[in-house]
């Protein structure tokens, strides 16, 4: 990880030196040994902070929307998940490919500094784990699907033979079962919208969620509202989630996010596929669910 | 001296809560935070007593996410109000930390003083009795004693118990106190027993003059590089102790309906937007430092302490690992003459 580190900070150095970037989107340490967080070099002196190493796991492509109305061209380092986030935002138009230099790194797979900070904090039984986290045990791509360099060996994917074990379960459940399941898992939201901010593919201007005239979904704690929440949040998801497991990695009440993300992949690849979100970048090309046609089966209405 | 010893704690939760509804720190499944002992689970639920605390603050027992104010029927122009929802029912925080006890006293300062008082977070904070832990070993993340707060010496308790290694030591501060004490009765012994020393904190935090100074960063350039990385969603207000905001909002159908109060974020764009469409602080970087310099500057102007009680949460929870004292120290250690 120390040559990725300092390969990230040549091309930074490189990059920023010449000008052909204005913000360099990295990481870099922490307090702990176990905290590293998203970091955005401005300057060639900030080069000497970046750091690539096995708590690198947060998906900066999301951050990328903070810059879609500038004129700032941008590096990135990128993993598998996370490149196929900038994939998603190119087909969704939310970025210019021009304004990006992208930097690819294939993952070997990454701790969670958000549960280190947990096992550490006293707030929770104690149960460190030092295993890859959750999200990158179901990873399907660990190299990256687009970049303008590359760094590291090829990886090979994580994800066990059965991908959506977790989902059949619930689909095997019976109605009362699958209700009852969600109800317990959704009502402990607390509609801090976590999952809905660090998700790439959440990238509407004005969120449903946030917008009064009129109010679609209802601002209380209850069951009812969460569902509503949660339901939407979901079905918003398919056919455009990338998979990088940010969601639910972020949840402060641990709701399962990507039990129902994966629910929609697979049912979108069932229904409209083979497909896989965000794997390929072909200018024009549209993804499934994202185009109209006037024949569209609509008896369902 | 009265001790209540460990072996007796469940026998002391139940007597407790007969008469009042008791919230105490557990690990339930997948969540940590105070749930009511009546719904503790033997088995599956972990009691968090002897824990350092838990993510989900107890702020929720006097000022729930979701309270509903009051219903009312339409008749025409007319509107009637059917009934409002004041709670005054007992209640009992058991087993809360000194951050988190403080964090309370501001609340008890926001909703009762300054001329206006709230009926709704009064009914529910008359009728709560405050059982503080006493702390005497920090966690990694705590610096309460850097933001004003003694942690072996909690404010606002009703009793305070602390950790006498096999027992706790029980000290009843206020008449509330003593009902709870009497509703003990030979659960608790006359015993000595010896309080452990405070350890010292691995946080460093120098709040001092901060406030004062920050009155000169409004525009400082600083603000930009901390919100760069902010993803602005709402866990760091949700799970904070003392973040207090709230809309009113009502659900309606017909001619009846109700309104209720509920958490609202100051990380949300939603928070300031106007009802003529104009948003004050519509960019992240804003909203990032309004969070801020309200906890460390604005609150302490009008009620003369920061409204953080260094419990942490908010360095356990970020998604992107801002970190509050980092950002105390750098306002502290920023050479503002420079940058004018």
């Amino acid at each position: 990880m120390t040559d990725i580190t300092l390969k990230i900070r040549e091309i930074a150095t490189r990059l920023l030196q010449n000008g052909q970037v204005d913000i360099f989107m990295g990481w870099e340490k922490g307090q702990e040994e176990y905290t590293t967080r998203p970091f955005f070099a401005r300057r060639v002196e900030d080069v000497d902070k970046l750091i690539f190493n096995e708590y690198s796991i947060h998906n900066l492509s999301n951050d990328l929307l903070k810059y879609r109305d500038g004129q700032e061209k941008i590096g990135i380092v990128v993993k598998g998940c996370d490149s196929r986030g900038i994939v998603r935002l190119l087909q969704d138009g939310q970025i210019k490919r021009e304004r990006l230099y992208i930097i690819g790194v294939a993952c070997p797979g990454m701790k969670d500094p958000l549960q280190a900070v947990k096992d550490n904090s006293g707030f929770f039984p104690a149960a460190t784990s030092t295993e890859l986290a959750k999200k990158c045990g179901d990873c399907i791509e660990p190299n990256p699907v687009i970049y303008d360099e590359l760094i590291g060996d090829k990886q090979t994917p994580r994800v066990g033979e059965e991908r959506f074990k977790q989902v059949k379960d619930i689909e095997n459940m019976s109605d009362d079962q699958r209700y009852q399941f969600f109800e317990d898992v959704f009502s402990r939201c607390i509609r801090c919208y976590a999952c809905r901010q660090v998700c790439v593919a959440c990238n509407c201007r004005t969120c449903i969620f946030d917008e009064m005239k009129p109010q679609w979904v209802g601002r209380e704690t209850s069951i009812s509202d969460n569902f509503m929440y949660h339901l939407v949040r979901a079905s918003h998801m398919a056919g455009r989630c990338i998979e990088c497991g940010e969601c639910e990695r972020v949840c402060p009440v641990n709701i399962p996010l990507m039990l129902i993300n994966q629910k929609l992949i697979k049912d979108v690849n069932k229904f409209f596929g083979p497909y896989e979100a965000g794997m390929v970048y072909i200018e024009g090309a549209k993804p499934p669910l994202s185009s109209y046609q006037e024949n569209d089966p609509d008896n369902f209405l | 001296m009265q001790i209540l010893s460990k072996s007796k704690i469940k026998d002391a939760l139940n007597q407790l809560s007969q008469n009042a509804e008791l919230f105490i720190p557990l690990a339930r499944g997948e969540e940590s935070g105070f749930y009511p002992w009546n719904s503790y689970q033997e088995g599956s639920d972990r009691l968090m007593l002897d824990a350092l605390n838990v993510l989900l603050p107890p702020k929720s027992v006097v000022f729930p996410q979701t309270e509903r104010m009051y219903s009312f029927t339409g008749n025409g122009t007319a509107v009637e109000i059917k009934e409002t929802f004041e709670s005054p029912q007992p209640r009992i925080i058991f087993g809360l930390r000194g951050c988190d006890a403080a964090a309370i006293a501001c609340f008890d300062d926001v909703f009762l003083t300054m001329g206006f008082v709230d009926s709704f977070y009064q009914a529910r904070r008359d009728n709560t009795t405050i059982v503080a832990h006493a702390c005497y070993q920090p966690g990694d993340n705590c610096f309460c004693e850097a933001m004003g707060i003694n942690p072996t010496e909690p404010v606002n308790a009703d009793v305070i118990i602390r950790d006498a290694g096999d027992a706790y030591i029980w000290e009843s501060k206020t008449d509330k106190g003593e009902k709870l004490s009497a509703a003990l009765g030979s659960l608790l012994e006359n015993k000595e027993a010896k309080a452990p020393g405070l350890q010292p904190f691995k946080q460093k935090a120098n709040y001092e003059g901060v406030a004062e100074k920050l009155k000169d960063m409004f525009e400082d350039p600083m603000w930009e590089e901390l919100a760069s990385t902010c993803q602005t969603c709402g866990i760091c207000t949700y799970v904070c102790p003392s973040c207090y905001c709230f809309d009113i909002q009502v659900k309606s159908w017909g001619d009846e309906g109700y309104r209720f109060r509920c958490y609202d974020s100051c990380m949300y764009s939603e928070y300031t937007l106007m009802a003529g469409g104009h948003n004050p602080r519509s960019h992240e970087q804003e909203r990032f430092r309004n969070r801020f310099l309200h906890k460390l500057q604005f609150f302490s102007e009008r009620y003369g302490k920061p409204l953080c009680t260094g419990c942490g949460r908010c360095i356990v929870a970020c998604p992107v690992g801002i970190n509050i004292v980092q950002i105390i120290n750098q306002v502290k250690e920023a050479d503002t003459s420079v940058r004018a």
